[in-house]
């Protein structure tokens, strides 16, 4: 079943045209990466998902959901689509656990008690089981992306969209949140990941995007890409990579 | 020249200076509140809002910051005379100004949460209202406290202004004591203490907001 369809999707800030005509398929389960150079829209591509960014034109469709109809309830749809971000965002005045309830209590309705239960089983997913009452300052990098994987986890999605995960962390922090994510890969999860993590990449991945001045100029499994990419400009920007090791 | 007999004038008369102090602390409380209920919405309408409603917002904060108190006062007591009351008068005039101040002191404070809060909100499903008062403004009245501190401050030393329209508050029933025929040796005796009572106030009340400061901190650790 296809459950994220993107077609021929347009966007532009101020003159600058940041997607210029993506379009790609994802079926129910699949784990998807975007990669391409800063500035090449992977990160816009992600937020006119969950519409925190507007496309100009073409559509977007999550299952049943035209995500780019004006009439479709943007609260409603972020239910459906959790996001993990570069930088966490943790909410910092709350602490773990609350990070998690806050939603499940004033988006989904969930009475109090019900929602520490669920969020201290997210966090149990997420191996923080013992770090209920952490505020995010005393959390390091990798504990607090997994909190924040478990916080937009916990919304039940059925897509989970991840920008640069690990792009802040420190490199031996960085073994932690992909292990999680892995995991989560295999229990079934869809997910959308921008992400220069080769290993993820390679190990996790069913289809690669390679993204460049807005188009997908590349798509194809991890071992297509990685080891025999059709483009020229796709084969240059992955050996920089591989040179540079993961970032 | 400080006299015995003017020190056992005054202490005779403490029950009109403590009066006077019970005006003083009800005026600073009222008129911060109404600060309060008008600054903290203009604020937020300064950051979020658009349109007239900022606009308006925007030139009365702006007229107010720009007025002095005591013209406030005078004009609001004896040209349009809003209230017989001094102390509605000086409730109003002084609550406004105060509003003015503080929208300003939450403006900054609003506008100094990252947006990747609101951002982070949003994205779980909570509406931009929703988003705003569990996340962003909880954060920003923490950080507004030391602004809010200083302000609580020049509210209460601001409430001797009202002097000027009359109301009984400290520094007028002070004015009152040394200005009995006979008594205006008593002048030094009387600004001493009401300066004492200002003092200990301003002090008072600054370690005690410095305790719901600390109270309401959000634990930041050694981060590891």
């Amino acid at each position: 079943m296809t459950l994220l369809r993107i077609d021929d999707v347009y966007q532009s800030y101020e003159a600058e045209q940041v997607l210029q005509g993506v379009s790609f398929d994802m079926q129910q389960g699949d784990v998807d990466v975007l990669m391409g150079p800063s500035g090449s829209g992977k990160s816009t591509m992600l937020r006119c998902i969950n519409r925190l960014t507007e496309v100009d034109s073409g559509d977007i469709w999550l299952g049943d959901t035209h995500v780019t109809a004006p009439e479709t309830d943007v609260n409603e749809l972020r239910q459906d689509v959790g996001m993990v971000f570069q930088d966490f965002n943790l909410f910092a005045h709350l602490t773990a656990l609350e990070n998690i309830t806050l939603g499940l209590k004033r988006v989904k309705g969930i009475h109090a008690e019900q929602a520490r239960e669920q969020a201290r089983d997210h966090l149990d997913q997420v191996g923080l089981g013992n770090q209920t009452d952490a505020y995010p300052a005393e959390l390091s990098g990798g504990q607090k992306q997994r909190v924040g994987i478990a916080r937009a986890l916990a919304m039940e999605p059925k897509l989970m969209l991840f920008d640069e995960p690990t792009s802040a962390l420190d490199p031996e922090l960085v073994g932690d949140v992909v292990s999680v994510m892995e995991a989560l890969a295999a229990g079934g999860m869809t997910m959308l990941v921008v992400s220069h993590e080769m290993g993820f990449a390679r190990s996790a991945a069913d289809d690669i995007h390679f993204l460049d001045n807005g188009q997908v100029v590349e798509s194809g499994p991890p071992e297509q890409l990685f080891e025999q990419p059709e483009q020229d400009r796709t084969a240059e920007f992955l050996s920089g990579l591989q040179a540079d090791g993961p970032q | 020249m400080v006299q015995t007999g003017d020190w056992v004038f005054v202490l005779s008369n403490a029950d009109t200076l403590l009066f006077g102090l019970i005006v003083t602390v009800v005026l600073t409380l009222t008129s911060l509140s109404v600060g309060f209920l008008l600054g903290f919405p203009a604020g937020a309408i300064e950051v979020y809002g658009d349109g007239v409603l900022r606009r308006v917002v925007r030139v009365a904060g702006g007229l107010l910051r720009g007025t002095p108190i005591v013209v406030i006062l005078l004009v609001l007591f004896f040209v349009v005379s809003i209230s017989e009351s001094a102390f509605i008068t000086a409730t109003v005039g002084l609550g406004l100004r105060s509003a003015a101040y503080q929208a300003q002191l939450f403006r900054g404070a609003l506008q100094s949460v990252d947006d990747g809060q609101l951002e982070a909100a949003r994205a779980t499903g909570m509406g931009k209202l929703q988003a705003i008062r569990y996340v962003v403004v909880p954060q920003a009245l923490r950080r507004s406290m030391p602004g809010f501190q200083n302000e609580f401050t020049i509210v209460l030393k601001d409430t001797s202004i009202a002097f000027a329209i009359g109301l009984a508050e400290l520094l007028t029933q002070g004015y009152n004591l040394f200005t009995q025929s006979g008594r205006s040796t008593a002048v030094l005796e009387v600004f001493l203490v009401i300066s004492a009572v200002y003092f200990v106030l301003t002090f008072l009340t600054n370690r005690g907001l410095d305790r719901v400061s600390d109270y309401y901190a959000i634990p930041s650790g050694e981060s590891r």
